[in-house]
């Protein structure tokens, strides 16, 4: 069991050895793996990303109410006597001020991106100081908070990194009127640092909104339970609105680029294919070429076995070189890729290309698999090759 | 001896290693005809605008609204030849799933404007006169198997109904083609007064305008006077070519599409430098049996074109192959695709980019080898072969 052991390991080092006398076909080898590794991991990496982006915004203890069938915010309208009924309804939290609900107003405006240089949609959300109270998670990075029933704007992270012309200070002009930029506020990366936030009272009379909303925001008393909420609205002909809480809301929203990830494992998969026939081609030729050396050690008396494990050891270093290698590629080019895309609300979502882990994971065992299959079937051929039809062929 | 066979004798001489590099190029061309296809059919709405048809949106954002007065001022602003002025509904057909792209729109002036959308004269007759008549796309309608006639309801996800509920009763009362295959004709129009006049929210207002210049090259200076004219009002223009808004839109989607498609074409390429390389050292192996066709009389040229030819043929074959894969996909999703990407095809022009990179993989990988055949000394071949 030992020498056997030891003759897998000298076969293996001399075949790693002489990898540089078969230096074009042992590239070809790892350029193929490697690839195949890149693409896959750019499709998770943005896939991951964006849904990142997305989850991280939904809270399980707030509930959101939209007009039913309008599916975004953006298409939704709420009236002002429809947010009084739903903040004398049950299951809705309140403390001393009251019933914590939050009526919120969506005006879409124009801003520069970037990465192109043209005009591309950001939401610009009316809030109050209940709405503020609500989102916890929302951390002034720079400057202050807007001062009610003025033209002032805080901008999210994510905006500012994406779009020219949001910083501290700016005048930002939305039609007739001129904006301040006061502050900038962070969400913990998640989808609300795509927006931008001004009292809700000056955005109704600025933009012709009169009394009327897009959507409530509405703190549960019990986490998760929509139900007392879901009933007042059945049993009020006047509330023709859908209520979910808003971690359902962004996890539908976030599965928008799932698209991604599929079609990634499908190009992925079938470049697999090819790339696995390349680097077949490869080990096979390689093999072919080194017939009479595979002969010579059989005949010395290294067993069949061990000629076996030594191409497939060769083909599965070529291949995980490849992987790491595009790993790597994929890793500088990809991790942390700021981009932005238009979202489910019409609007302009900022996300980052996240690697994770797990997707490297993903990658490892691509590698290995091409690795382990390219060399499977010549390591097979080789060894069970006759030595003496070997030695004739070679001459 | 016929070359042919000959040629036919040295690639099939190992038929395993034959398949295994056909089969990286097949699946390289394939992936290149769908992916490209997909970009392509992502692309179009911008290549098919018209050059002289501009769009005027309010310049806070085309998602508000403009006041019908500016309807009027815009016609005679001079330069326009015909202005027309629609409003997006936010139609469902049942579910809010299933969308429907569906517009207000003032009807005689926006056949004038949309050249493309054909219709039989009697049907636009009809849609003329039927106040509640709604023209509706060929492939919109076989999608939901609509007929003239049919009344259909299509509830808004934006506007209420003044009589309740949301939804709309409309009669077909035209079927629409395009004036060419890629033109979309997955939507619908209805009138814009019987809008105006059935929804809750009331007040003269359009989404936007659209309209033509008598001449592309009054484009600028038309923008220039709608977009002044309305300056320093409460609701200011932004006009620019139907062709810079569709291309603006969709780079609203980003550079995602343009990541997605620089990797994959990175992958194509090197698949096929991967594949080039054994095409190339499958020749080059051959050394010593072309010494041997020399020594037999071949001339050089002869044994130059035999080895060229045969790097051509079998990136041929892989790569036609490939590209017909490629088309059978393209065809096969294309109807359960339709209502995403209507204008998916593999033309011609995809195609022929499909072929030239053929060509030149073949060129190439089979263009050193022979090179090297043709310079061949045969001495100098057979001393190596010891």
């Amino acid at each position: 069991m030992g020498s056997l052991i030891a003759q897998i390991v000298s076969v293996t080092l001399m075949n790693l050895g002489s990898l540089r006398r078969r230096l074009w076909m042992s590239l070809a080898m790892v350029l193929a793996s490697a690839v195949v590794v890149a693409i896959l991991l750019a499709f998770l990496a943005m896939a991951k990303g964006f849904e990142e982006t997305m989850r991280g915004a939904g809270s399980s203890q707030i509930a959101i109410l939209m007009r039913e069938g309008s599916s975004t915010e953006l298409n939704s309208v709420i009236l002002q006597d429809q947010v009084n009924l739903i903040g004398e309804s049950a299951g809705v939290a309140r403390d001393a001020n009251g019933p914590l609900v939050s009526p919120e107003l969506y005006v879409i405006v124009d801003g520069i991106k970037k990465s192109s240089g043209t005009e591309a949609n950001i939401p610009l959300r009316g809030l109050n100081k209940t709405g503020m109270d609500m989102r916890t998670n929302m951390q002034l990075v720079e400057g202050r908070m807007f001062t009610p029933g003025t033209n002032e704007m805080v901008v999210g992270a994510g905006v500012l990194r994406e779009f020219n012309g949001f910083e501290i200070g700016k005048e930002v002009r939305f039609g007739k009127n001129l904006w301040k930029v006061v502050g900038v506020f962070s969400t913990g990366g998640n989808i609300f640092e795509s927006e931008l936030w001004a009292d809700i009272k000056t955005i109704q009379s600025h933009y012709n909104r009169g009394n009327s909303y897009q959507s409530i925001r509405t703190k549960l008393q019990n986490d998760s339970d929509i139900k007392p909420l879901q009933d007042s609205i059945e049993r009020e002909p006047r509330l023709n609105l859908e209520v979910q809480t808003e971690q359902e809301y962004f996890a539908s929203q976030g599965k928008q680029l799932q698209y991604i990830a599929t079609f990634g494992w499908i190009i992925s998969a079938v470049m697999a294919l090819g790339a696995l026939a390349g680097a077949l081609n490869t080990m096979y030729t390689s093999v072919a070429d080194r017939a009479k050396e595979i002969a010579t050690l059989r005949a010395l008396g290294f067993s069949n076995f061990s000629a076996f494990c030594g191409t497939i050891a060769e083909a599965m270093v070529l291949a995980v070189t490849g992987g790491l290698l595009g790993s790597l590629a994929a890793f500088v080019f990809f991790d942390g890729l700021n981009t932005s895309t238009l979202g489910g609300s019409f609007t302009q979502v900022v996300f980052s290309f996240e690697m994770s882990p797990d997707l490297f994971l993903q990658g490892a065992i691509l590698a290995l698999a091409i690795g382990f299959v390219s060399g499977f079937f010549p390591a097979w051929r080789a060894a069970r090759m006759p030595v003496i039809v070997a030695f004739r062929h070679a001459a | 001896m016929n070359e042919f066979y000959l040629i036919y004798k040295n690639m099939t001489r190992k038929p395993l290693r034959l398949f295994l590099t056909c089969f990286a190029i097949f699946i390289a061309f394939l992936i290149f005809g769908a992916v490209t296809s997909l970009k392509t059919a992502l692309n179009s709405s911008v290549e098919l605008s018209a050059d002289n048809r501009l769009v005027v949106f309010n310049r806070i954002n085309f998602t508000k609204s403009l006041p019908i007065a500016y309807y009027q001022k815009v016609a005679a602003v001079e330069g326009v030849k015909d202005v027309t002025h629609l409003n997006w509904f936010g139609g469902y057909y049942q579910e809010p799933a299933r969308q429907v792209v569906s517009m207000a729109v003032e009807p005689e002036s926006y056949l004038r404007v949309y050249k493309e959308v054909v219709v039989p004269e009697d049907q636009k007759r009809a849609w003329f006169n039927n106040r509640q008549g709604v023209l509706v796309g060929e492939k919109l309608a076989q999608i939901y198997g609509w007929k003239i006639g049919d009344r259909i309801p299509i509830s808004s996800n934006i506007f209420t109904h003044k009589d309740g509920g949301y939804t709309w009763e409309f009669v077909v009362s035209g079927i629409f083609k395009g004036d060419t295959e890629q033109y979309d004709t997955r939507q619908m129009l209805f009138h814009y007064k019987y809008f105006m006049e059935t929804q809750t929210f009331g007040g003269d207002w359009i989404g936007w305008m659209a309209l033509t210049t008598e001449d592309s090259s009054l484009n600028e200076k038309v923008a220039k006077t709608i977009d002044d004219t309305f300056a320093n009002s409460q609701n200011e223009t932004d006009t620019s070519t139907e062709k810079a808004f569709n291309k603006a839109f969709i780079e609203q989607i980003g550079n995602i599409g343009l990541i997605i498609f620089s990797v994959v074409f990175t992958a194509f390429f090197t698949i096929l430098v991967v594949v080039g390389n054994t095409m190339a050292l499958a020749i080059r192996e051959r050394t010593g049996e072309i010494a041997v066709l020399k020594t037999l009389g071949f001339s050089s040229s002869r044994i130059f074109r035999m080895v060229l030819s045969e790097s051509m043929l079998v990136a041929l074959v892989g790569g036609l192959s490939g590209l017909a894969a490629a088309w059978l996909l393209v065809e096969g999703v294309k109807t359960f695709l339709a209502r995403f990407l209507p204008n998916l095809i593999l033309d011609g022009n995809i195609a022929l980019q499909a072929l030239v990179f053929m060509l030149l993989l073949g060129l190439i990988t089979g263009l050193l080898p022979a090179f090297n055949a043709l310079r061949l000394n045969i001495v100098t071949a057979f001393n190596r072969q010891q």
